[in-house]
């Protein structure tokens, strides 16, 4: 009886038109994604984005090259190379972080003594040339002074948990 | 005057050239333009079926995508692996493309909108088909990949296993006609939707629609190209030009199995009504509708049956479909014997 | 031999140790801060607190209490646990938390401590300490306010140095480690307070925020800046040598390196030969390997062996002079010579090396320095004099030669041949000295052999050993003092003039005659150039200095720290050197582009591997196979008896900072040349 049944079923093909009824019904649901150029999601304080190098309010770079989150980098993405400035105070000459090779794990930002470098909100950093996503210090200067204000939100959002 | 130039076109070869030229330009160009939109029309369907909304950035809704994307294949380079046989290499994308285009001779668009309208119409087509099975092997022997030989030799195999089974729906649709003739076979159809072979041949619709899902390796069977298993089957080694070609033939060729699943079973150009109002809409306009609805049955598909084993579609196509269609050409004859209904020629 | 008890395990150890030393044999790491094994015991940091019994119930700081019989002694106590964490929180109340921006972060003794003993957050809410920074010269930056007062700074400077000129002022938190008025060390060792420094307050300023310990990759290698082989650890990122640490031997430089050998490495970096070069129409102009391959066979192909020499410097591995005697003997010309300064030195082994060893210095009781300022010619081994002197109870010390202040008292002769000649008749009361001691030592310096009269000299000093008995089975007090690490390798590979070959005077002399018609200069730069005439002139080294700049080819060369070598120092110890980093642009290791260049002039040396290279030199050599160990020298007859000229003995180093092309090329040993000038003319 049940291998008549399950014949039956097989030759009326009533399997195939119910999920084919069920793909309709879904065509006709709303649609759950964002639409993304035009809408964006939620981002956590937390997001790992692109990098940045704060300043503090005065003006004066925040990193002082203790060389921490190269040390702790696993992808190796980071090179630093250091010199006393001439005040005397211990200050990068090159801060490169070579994109390709981070992996966003945020280890950098959790190394860092002194909230230099942090990831930022951004995740919109695509480039046309490979080039252009080996960072220096210049263009994460400028990343911070660009997202200071979410930087420090967001920095100040998080703060509790720590 | 008026004469001359019907006398220059009917009789003179070089009017007759033109006019040739100029009906394979009115359905090559559509038909391109269809093939376009439907890959559009695929990744819509999917996308809803799916919860996404699909290509909507190039143009209104997403519109120009198809004329991106064609300009993106096109400004490609092309790449010939150096261990592959660089002139059949060449060569298989335009015999896959060529057949899938030659094939729309015979295709009725409407009563007498026919390019050749020959009496072995179904013959043709079917030969037509079997010819396209080459592009495809000698794509996959010419690439010297194995991804790619052994996606042709799935497709070859799934082909010849499928044609048989058609070739038995053609015969039980033939018995009922009378002729081979395709706008024949959609007139013999007049009357309401009913009417159409659709109905009285039911099983028979359903195996040459999936057959025409498997001729055209689409999902579920899509076993030659299938990207987990065999990346992208005989197209591994495809990029740029050539590929597009293959894109196109492929999708041609499902417009085409559309088309004839339309005139076969579907009453071709005729209205599902035969009474005004719908009398007055063109038969080709009920033809594209018919033609459309097939499409969209294609990508409906696509977005809700996973893909089958090979021994299963071995097993569909030998054990499953061979001995129905057989026993149905068997049970049409009968009845059409003993009914009384053999057509009159 | 007293029994103990440490930890509950029973051991006999040696009297008079103390219990931090104790613990040590036992395998017991004790922390400390002030307790350095080669200082005085200070006993001040408090971190080193045992528990013992019997005794007062308090924890006592181990490394001042020295162990006695059926002592028991525990480590790991509670008692012990919380009286060290509770050292550690008092060090930690006045030390700044500025581990990040600190160069001895992540080889902190403090933050490793701080690991085992400290207290995740501080209890201290009043304000810290500040003290001032102090100004100790271009080669020791000071950060005060991290100093913890342990003194080893200070004691090191006292003690083995011997210059008391840093000092502790005031009490308790008041007290500053000063030098009271304000000027750089005038030591030539302050490089190893640096090292001795516990934590961050006392860093190396030319190497100030460049680097940090893990980045580094640590290479151990020899020293050539003076002839002492001393052992170092060459510190690398990249390519790039970024500073150089002592490494422990007893037999050699206990724990100390010099200054120079320290700090002049920013020299490689600078006026360096990076590709061949070929004099053409009067200019230097870069050229490829094989263009100045094919400009020296040009040259070389037509001339005769005897119209050849080459020259030596001082700074050479033992493989590529080996190479370069094997090249020139194929090329027929006997005119070999490693002696730049005109050494009178081509004797047996016992006649050039420096005999009893470093080591030997500890067992002297009586020292002779003839003519030489081991203060300039080799830091470490003035301080293991002067350890002889203070532990050896006021050992008699006498010089003839050049005045100087070596930081012990030295009882002085005479300043010529004049007086040496006096002292071996016996006219001088530090004969008697001399003859009263057990193991009398002579060191005879270049400023005595590096002269016209040099073989005389050497005649004297012979006598001088023989006759006070200082050449013995047990004992050979006869000790010559090189400045050129190269000198004692050249000697054992004879590289000297063959028959009928010319010294480097001769060289020079024919290159001004025109009868050596071309010089190949490995390296060798501290000849005269000008005299070398119209000679076709090949340099072949690292640096662009006075050699480079009269040459018509130049090879570049791999400097000490880029290629594997093999060097003998002044006491004739055999010590490999590895490769660091590897040479700037096209330059080479040395013996292998004496082995292309000889390939090139149909004369292929017969040896493709270091490996090879390396039996070669056994095989000229026995001495060679013995690494790392001082092989007696023979003692024979050398020197020429004669009568010396009554010319003063003059050390062959004037500037200590500059002594090579290396240390002559960096900005460092620049600085401290213009400090130690300032220093001088403060005094």
């Amino acid at each position: 009886m049940a291998s008549l049944d399950r014949t039956a079923r097989s030759f009326l093909l009533s399997e195939l038109v119910g999920g084919f009824l069920l793909t309709l019904k879904y065509m006709f649901k709303p649609k759950v994604t964002v639409n993304y150029p035009y809408e964006k999601g939620p981002l956590s304080p937390r997001f790992r984005g692109e990098h940045a190098l704060r300043r503090y309010p005065n003006g004066e770079e925040r990193c002082i090259a203790c060389k921490l989150c190269e040390a702790i980098c696993p992808a190796q993405a980071i090179t630093i190379e250091a010199e006393p400035r001439d005040d005397g105070s211990r200050r990068t000459t090159r801060y490169d972080i070579d994109m390709t090779k981070c992996i966003y794990c945020g280890f950098c930002q959790e190394a860092c003594p002194v909230d230099a470098i942090v990831e930022g909100p951004n995740f919109e950093f695509s480039t046309e040339t490979r080039e252009e996503l080996m960072y220096n210090k210049d263009k994460l200067l400028a990343n911070g002074d660009r997202w200071e204000p979410m930087l420090a939100a967001n920095l100040h959002a998080d703060a509790p948990y720590r | 005057m008026t004469a001359d130039l019907i006398h220059f076109f009917t009789h003179n070869w070089l009017g007759q050239a033109i006019v040739i030229l100029a009906q394979c330009l009115a359905v090559t160009i559509p038909l391109l333009v269809a093939v376009a939109y439907m890959t559009y029309v695929d990744r819509k369907v999917w996308a809803s079926i799916q919860l996404r909304r699909g290509p909507n950035v190039v143009g209104p809704f997403g519109l120009l995508q198809p004329l991106a994307d064609g300009l993106k294949l096109l400004l490609k380079e092309t790449i010939v692996p150096s261990s592959a046989n660089g002139v059949l290499f060449i060569i298989a994308p335009m015999i896959a493309f060529m057949t899938a285009l030659i094939a729309w001779a015979v295709v009725p668009f409407d009563d007498g909108w026919v390019i050749a309208d020959i009496n072995v119409g179904i013959l043709y087509l079917f030969a037509i088909s079997s010819l396209g099975v080459y592009g495809i092997i000698i794509a996959g022997w010419a690439s010297n990949s194995k991804y790619a030989f052994l996606g042709a030799l799935r497709s070859a195999a799934q082909m010849v296993s499928y044609e048989v089974s058609i070739g038995f729906v053609l015969i039980t649709v033939l018995l009922c006609v009378g002729s081979l003739n395709l706008s024949k076979v959609v007139l013999a159809q007049s009357g309401w939707f009913f009417n159409w072979f659709w109905l009285p041949l039911l099983p028979m619709f359903v195996i040459f629609f999936v057959s025409a899902l498997a001729e055209t390796s689409r999902t579920p069977f899509d076993l030659p190209m299938s990207e987990a298993e065999l990346v992208q089957g005989f197209q591994t080694e495809y990029s740029s030009m050539p590929f597009a070609l293959f894109f196109l033939g492929e999708y041609a060729n499902m417009i085409l199995l559309s088309a004839l699943c339309a005139v076969l079973f579907l009453g071709g150009w005729l209205s599902p009504i035969p009474y005004a109002p719908f009398t007055w809409v063109p038969g080709v306009v009920w033809f594209a509708l018919k033609i459309a609805f097939l499409l969209f049955v294609f990508s409906w598909t696509k977005g809700t049956l996973p893909r089958y084993r090979y021994d299963q579609l071995m097993r569909l196509g030998w054990k499953v479909f061979l001995p129905v269609s057989l026993a149905w050409v068997v049970i049409t004859a009968a009845v059409l014997q003993f009914g009384g209904w053999v057509p009159k020629l | 031999m007293p029994k103990i008890k440490i930890d509950g395990v029973e051991m006999e150890v040696p009297a008079g140790i103390t219990i931090l030393q104790a613990c040590e044999l036992a395998g017991l790491e004790i922390p400390r801060f002030c307790y350095h094994e080669r200082l005085s015991i200070a006993g001040n940091c408090r971190m080193c607190l045992v528990e013992v019994k019997p005794g007062p119930p308090k924890p006592q700081a181990s490394c001042a209490l020295p162990v006695a019989d059926k002592q028991e002694i525990f480590t790991t106590t509670p008692m012990v646990q919380k009286a060290r964490k509770g050292v550690m929180e008092f060090l930690l109340i006045n030390h700044p938390l500025d581990c990040p921006i600190c160069d001895q972060g992540g080889e902190c003794d403090l933050q490793d401590q701080a690991m085992g003993y400290g207290f995740d957050r501080s209890r201290f809410h009043e304000n810290k300490r500040a003290v001032p920074d102090k100004e100790l010269g271009p080669l020791v930056k000071t950060s005060m306010n991290r100093c913890i007062h342990c003194t080893r700074c200070i004691r090191f400077a006292t003690e083995v140095a011997g210059v008391e000129e840093l000092g502790a002022t005031g009490r308790g938190e008041s007290m500053e480690v000063t030098t009271y008025v304000e000027h750089a060390l005038s030591t030539e060792l302050s490089g190893n307070l640096v090292d001795l420094c516990p934590v961050g307050a006392l860093t190396s300023k030319p190497y100030a925020f460049e680097a940090r310990s893990w980045e580094l990759t640590k290479t151990e290698s020899i020293d050539v800046l003076d002839a002492l082989g001393s052992n170092i650890r060459i510190d690398t990122r990249g390519a790039q040598v970024m500073r150089v640490l002592p490494r422990m031997d007893d037999d050699i430089n206990e724990e100390w390196i010099s200054d120079k050998t320290r700090h002049a490495i920013d020299g490689l970096r600078y006026q360096r030969l990076d590709r061949p070069y070929v004099r053409k129409a009067g200019k230097l102009v870069e050229a490829s390997w094989d263009e100045a391959f094919g400009t020296i066979a040009e040259k070389l192909g037509k001339l005769e062996g005897g119209k050849i020499a080459a020259i030596a410097g001082d700074q050479c591995d033992a493989e590529s002079m080996v190479a370069l005697k094997d090249l020139m003997a194929a090329l027929g010309s006997p005119s070999v010579d490693c002696r730049q300064d005109g050494a009178k030195l081509d004797g047996p082994r016992g006649s050039y090396i420096f005999n009893p060893g470093i080591r030997g210095i500890d067992q002297a009781d009586a020292i002779l320095l003839v003519g030489t300022n081991p203060r300039l010619e080799a830091p470490v081994l003035n301080a293991r004099i002067r350890k002889r002197y203070l532990h050896g109870g006021r050992t008699a010390i006498g010089s003839i030669g050049p005045v100087a202040d070596l930081t012990y008292p030295v009882e002085r002769l005479g300043a010529g041949p004049a007086t040496l000649a006096e002292l071996v008749e016996g006219k001088l009361g530090f004969f008697e000295k001399l003859k009263a001691a057990k193991n009398p030592l002579i060191i005879v310096g270049m400023g005595a052999l590096a002269r016209e009269d040099g073989a005389a000299v050497l005649a004297l000093a012979r006598d001088l050993a023989d006759k006070l008995g200082a050449v013995r089975d047990d004992w050979n007090g006869f000790a010559v003092l090189h400045t050129a690490a190269a000198r004692v390798g050249g000697l054992d590979l004879g590289l000297v003039p063959g028959p009928g070959g010319r010294d480097v005077e001769g060289i020079l002399a024919g290159c001004e005659k025109g009868e050596i018609a071309a010089v190949y200069l490995l390296a060798a730069d501290e000849i005269d150039a000008k005299r070398l005439g119209k000679a076709f002139v090949i340099y072949q080294g690292h640096h662009g200095d006075a050699g480079a700049h009269r040459a018509d080819v130049i090879l570049p060369g791999a400097a000490y720290t880029e290629k594997p070598g093999t060097y003998v120092n002044t006491e004739g110890r055999v010590q490999l050197a590895f490769r660091a980093a590897y040479p700037p642009g096209d330059a080479r290791e040395d013996w292998a582009i004496l082995r292309a260049l000889s390939e090139r002039l149909g004369k292929t040396l017969p040896y493709d591997t270091l490996d090879q290279v390396r039996s070669r030199l056994v095989a000229v050599n026995r001495t060679f196979a013995a690494i790392d160990q001082q092989a007696a020298g023979h003692w024979g007859s050398f020197g020429t008896p004669g009568k010396p000229s009554d010319q003063q003995f003059v050390s062959p180093i004037r500037n200590f900072y500059m002594t090579c092309p290396i240390s002559r090329s960096s900005r460092t040993m620049a600085e401290c040349t213009a400090s130690r000038a300032q220093l001088m003319a403060a005094e």
